[in-house]
């Protein structure tokens, strides 16, 4: 995959860089706004890694350019800044996701790879289905083999949340962000009670389990979906 | 120095303009009077003059023009017109009788210098007002009087004006000056406060009267403004220095931790004191991030974004995502719905009050506590309420558990900075909450009132209201 890195600091360039040619990805490194527009607004990248702050242009506005401009590829600001609305301009500006620093090296690859590999996943998508496992996400049922499987509102969210990030190592913190919303670290495992909750309800009756817990990491749906 | 500071008072200013305008109206006033009185003084004279006349022009017809001369000589001898001057000329303009100086020969009302008389200033001469009239045999009448006395009085009058002026003058001058120096004094001690708040005495306060008048309340406000500083800036200090204490003792285990790095016996254990001083950085960046969330949210700035939301609405949805964390951990979360309850606020920081509150009430107590969350709502106010029958927070300890950092001792085992508390504070606050902690017989009951706010009509429904009262209109 071809990254473009966008960071004016050294440190944090060379460590974003290595962790992610160490992972088998292209990254290339542009130390400042203006050269990051250039470099960006060429189109050739799978998905560009934005800091907030920066020389000569600031990321919001780069970005903001690049997507006027027509440029479609999926960004993912860095900010010191945390706050309620700085995430919300970075989304606005044309952000895809938005990562706090400091943060950790597993984090920024798994929402890198899940911004790239997005899948094209239509609204008018109904049916998802995984190995034995069928979402429908009209009537919000789930059946695994022939027999349905009650799942809570939320849970329910949660499993869809994997199923489109099959595949893909998915953090605690993005689940907590894209199943929850909360955009803060809650000091009990509200994570590892609902997907043990989840994992309970899709693996009875003896069936084997599809959520595989990658430990310090987050979680892994194994089959890729294939809509129905 | 002290005088050009006094004229610039804004007292003094006030009172020489109120001067001023006394003295225009005062010498407006005079003038007027000196006017009025010289012109009835006068009239009086022409009265007087006018009736002479009249009685000569009768003696004229009994007895001729020597019967006019006897008479004024009779009176001018007695003098008992009066002092009413006479004169005859004859068509020539050659005075046949009389004392009054030569004029010119036309009837009517003239003034004429004459020689003084006794009665004018020293220098002046004596001014006769002259009323000349044609006798039938051609020969002229002049009778005249003094118009000096009705002068002098008139400009004796002007002159006590200008005294009376002159005392009111010098009264509300002297007058200005002393209520500007009580007000400058007073001015001054408020400076003098000020500096010496500047010069870093922050105790002094200024001093205030016992009259309650605007200056003595605007002292009472400034002082109730420094004591709230103050306030501030000791929480400020206080705040400093926790921070400092309180970082101390993880910054000192990952230094700990990192020196035995240096040292280690094997890969393992060198793995271990890597891990432990990572944990350690990430404890003390939590520890920033709660610090800055809660800046930030005190600064206030997230109140731009508030909106109408259903309070009944976020505490179903976050006691049902935290249910099974409560029961995984032992205990137990219940909570009520109801009929939707709206305030005015912010999602996500209501969400991360709500988040703490319960986590607190899960994390803080043991196994088999229940935590309940309750709302009760009437039309101006939302109450919440997180209880729990744990062990509780004494009294004495629940203004502290406010505040940043602090924690009890039967917590310092739990992980934790002692931020959540003061975040859910922050958060209340931004929404003009109040927090209240209480005790529920057992464990902490901690109630957050709430003003209630509109429901927001959703468009159909406002269709419908308007159709309704179209229809009742109609």
């Amino acid at each position: 995959m071809k990254i473009l890195l966008i960071e004016d600091d050294v440190e944090t360039s060379a460590y974003v860089k290595r962790g992610l040619v160490e992972a088998g990805h292209v990254v290339d490194v542009a130390s400042d706004g203006r050269d990051g527009l250039f470099m960006g607004s060429e189109g050739t990248y799978d998905v560009m890694v934005v800091d907030r702050m920066l020389p000569r242009m600031d990321g919001l506005s780069a970005v903001k350019v690049m997507r006027a401009a027509g440029t479609t590829t999926p960004v993912l600001f860095l900010t010191a800044m945390a706050g309620v609305g700085d995430r919300v301009a970075g989304l606005k500006a044309g952000g895809d996701d938005y990562l706090a620093k400091p943060f950790a090296f597993a984090e920024l690859l798994a929402r890198v790879e899940a911004l790239a590999r997005r899948p094209p996943l239509a609204p008018e998508t109904v049916m998802l289905r995984v190995g034995d496992l069928v979402v429908d996400r009209l009537t919000r049922t789930v059946k695994r083999g022939d027999s349905e499987i009650e799942l809570q509102p939320r849970e329910f969210k949660l499993l869809e949340f994997l199923i489109r990030h099959a595949g893909q190592l998915v953090t605690r913190t993005m689940l907590l962000e894209g199943v929850w919303d909360y955009h803060f670290d809650p000091k009990t495992n509200v994570v590892e009670t609902h997907i043990s909750r989840l994992r309970s309800k899709l693996t009875a009756g003896g069936r084997a389990d599809v959520i595989e817990t990658i430990r310090g990491s987050g979680y892994l749906l194994r089959a890729p979906p294939t809509a129905a | 120095m002290r005088l050009p500071r006094l004229l610039r008072a804004a007292s003094f200013r006030l009172a020489t303009f109120y001067v001023a305008l006394f003295v225009g109206s005062f010498g407006l006033l005079g003038a007027i009077a000196y006017a009025m009185t010289l012109d009835s003084m006068e009239n009086v004279l022409r009265k007087r003059i006018e009736t002479e006349h009249t009685l000569l022009q009768h003696e004229y017809s009994d007895g001729g023009i020597d019967q006019v001369l006897r008479v004024v000589r009779e009176r001018q001898r007695g003098a008992l017109a009066g002092g009413l001057d006479y004169g005859v000329f004859d068509p020539s303009g050659t005075r046949i009788i009389g004392a009054v100086p030569f004029v010119h020969l036309a009837p009517g009302w003239t003034e004429v210098a004459d020689d003084p008389d006794g009665d004018e200033r020293p220098g002046q001469p004596e001014i006769l007002l002259l009323n000349l009239a044609l006798l039938p045999n051609g020969d002229w009448l002049a009778i005249g009087d003094d118009l000096n006395p009705a002068r002098d009085l008139a400009a004796a009058m002007l002159g006590r004006f200008g005294w009376v002026i002159g005392l009111a003058v010098t009264l509300a001058i002297g007058g200005g000056i002393v209520l500007s120096n009580a007000f400058l004094r007073r001015v001054d001690n408020i400076n003098r406060t000020a500096e010496a708040i500047i010069a870093g005495d922050l105790r002094s306060r200024i001093p205030v009267g016992t009259a309650g008048d605007d200056m003595d309340r605007l002292a009472t406000t400034l002082n109730r403004m420094l004591d709230q500083i103050a306030a501030l800036m000791e929480s400020l200090r206080h705040a400093g220095n926790d921070i400092a204490h309180d970082l101390r003792t993880p910054l000192s285990r990952l230094r700990q931790r990192l020196d035995a790095a240096r040292h280690p016996t094997d890969t393992a254990e060198y793995r271990y004191a890597i891990d432990g001083a990572i944990a350690e950085a990430d404890a003390l960046l939590d520890t920033f991030g709660a610090l800055l969330r809660i800046a930030q949210v005190e600064a206030g700035t997230v109140r731009a974004a508030f909106a109408p939301l259903n309070l009944v609405a976020l505490v179903d949805d976050v006691c049902s995502t935290f249910a099974p964390v409560a029961e995984d951990s032992g205990r137990s979360l219940q909570w009520t719905s109801g009929p939707a309850a709206y305030v005015r606020g912010d999602r996500e920081l209501l969400v991360q009050l709500l988040v703490n509150l319960i986590e607190n009430g899960l994390r803080h107590t043991q196994t088999g506590t229940t935590v309940r969350v309750t709302l009760s709502a009437d039309a101006e106010r939302v109450q919440m309420n997180v209880a729990d029958d744990g062990p509780g927070i004494p009294v004495h300890e629940h203004h502290n558990v406010l505040q940043r950092f602090h924690r009890l001792e039967a917590a310092r085992t739990t992980p934790g900075n002692g931020l959540g508390l003061s975040l859910v504070t922050a958060i209340a606050t931004a929404h003009e909450a109040r927090l209240v902690l209480g005790d529920a017989h057992p464990g902490l009951r901690v109630t957050i009132f709430f003003a209630a706010a509109p429901q927001p009509a959703p468009a159909s429904s406002q269709h419908t209201t308007a159709a309704l009262a179209s229809n009742a209109a109609t």
